[in-house]
């Protein structure tokens, strides 16, 4: 996405962030580019809770935009440090509330799960009930990790640079959850 | 705190278009982030309450220094 001046003068992203650090007018441009993509991530995070994730996406950006100074290129897309924003947002949330929250995930968002977790068993109800009995049963952090990898349906790049990990870092955090489903699971 | 339940009314997660655009507003969005960053007009001395917050610290300091 670029941003056109009245000159027609084109900026990259990189160019915009830059810019934006000194007049935060320019940030519009990379709001207008991700605003979607970041609401897309908190409204399936909060199971499709549609208020509480425009409150929280217009959070995310007022965060990002007040410290785009600290904001530092370390090789990894722009968006990631704004899901990271989003995901510590999405948190924070979950921390101020008194009550359980119950966020709703589809049949098919399981079914990524269960393959990994046991590739014989058939999504009955009784194994996609177990199966979330697992899951909730982890603790926020890890919950964090499956919810990311199979209900937002990211690769292990984009894992990687949320948590700003290596790539390999993030698979193997990945795997060790699996495999602690999968004992729970038997 | 969260716990997930499977979605047995909807069929799909995602939001639609016109949910998204009645939230995208950047014009609101910068209008608070001027009401967060902008510096106040006064000096904190001449408002008349951290004035006198400032003379108490003030007295306190010298009343137990003196």
């Amino acid at each position: 996405m670029f941003y056109k001046k009245k000159n027609k003068t084109v900026y990259s992203e990189s160019e915009l962030i830059e810019l934006s650090k000194s007049n935060h007018q320019y940030f519009g441009a990379l709001y207008e580019k991700y605003f979607d993509t970041i609401f897309r991530f908190i409204f399936k995070r909060l199971g499709g809770d549609e208020t509480v994730s425009g409150d929280l996406t217009q959070q995310t950006f007022m965060k990002a935009m007040v410290n785009i100074q600290k904001y530092e290129d370390r090789g990894f897309p722009f968006s990631s440090w704004l899901f990271r924003i989003a995901q510590n947002e999405v948190n924070l949330f979950f921390r101020s509330l008194k009550n359980n929250k119950t966020v709703d995930i589809n049949e098919n968002q399981l079914k990524s799960v269960l393959e990994d977790v046991d590739s014989s068993a058939s999504m009955t109800i009784e194994n996609q009930e177990k199966l979330i009995q697992c899951i909730n049963s982890l603790e926020p952090e890890q919950m964090d990790l499956i919810e990311l990898r199979f209900f937002q349906e990211m690769s292990f790049q984009e894992i990687a640079a949320i948590y700003d990990i290596t790539e390999a870092n993030a698979k193997m955090r990945i795997y060790r959850l699996l495999e602690r489903i999968q004992k729970n699971w038997k | 705190m969260r716990k997930f339940t499977i979605n047995t009314k909807k069929s799909n997660l995602e939001p639609t278009k016109e949910q998204i655009l009645r939230y995208k507003n950047f014009n609101e969005l910068s209008q608070n982030h001027k009401k967060i960053t902008k510096r106040p007009k006064k000096t904190l001395y001449q408002d008349p309450k951290m004035f006198l917050f400032l003379l108490l610290l003030g007295l306190i300091a010298l009343l137990l220094f003196a």
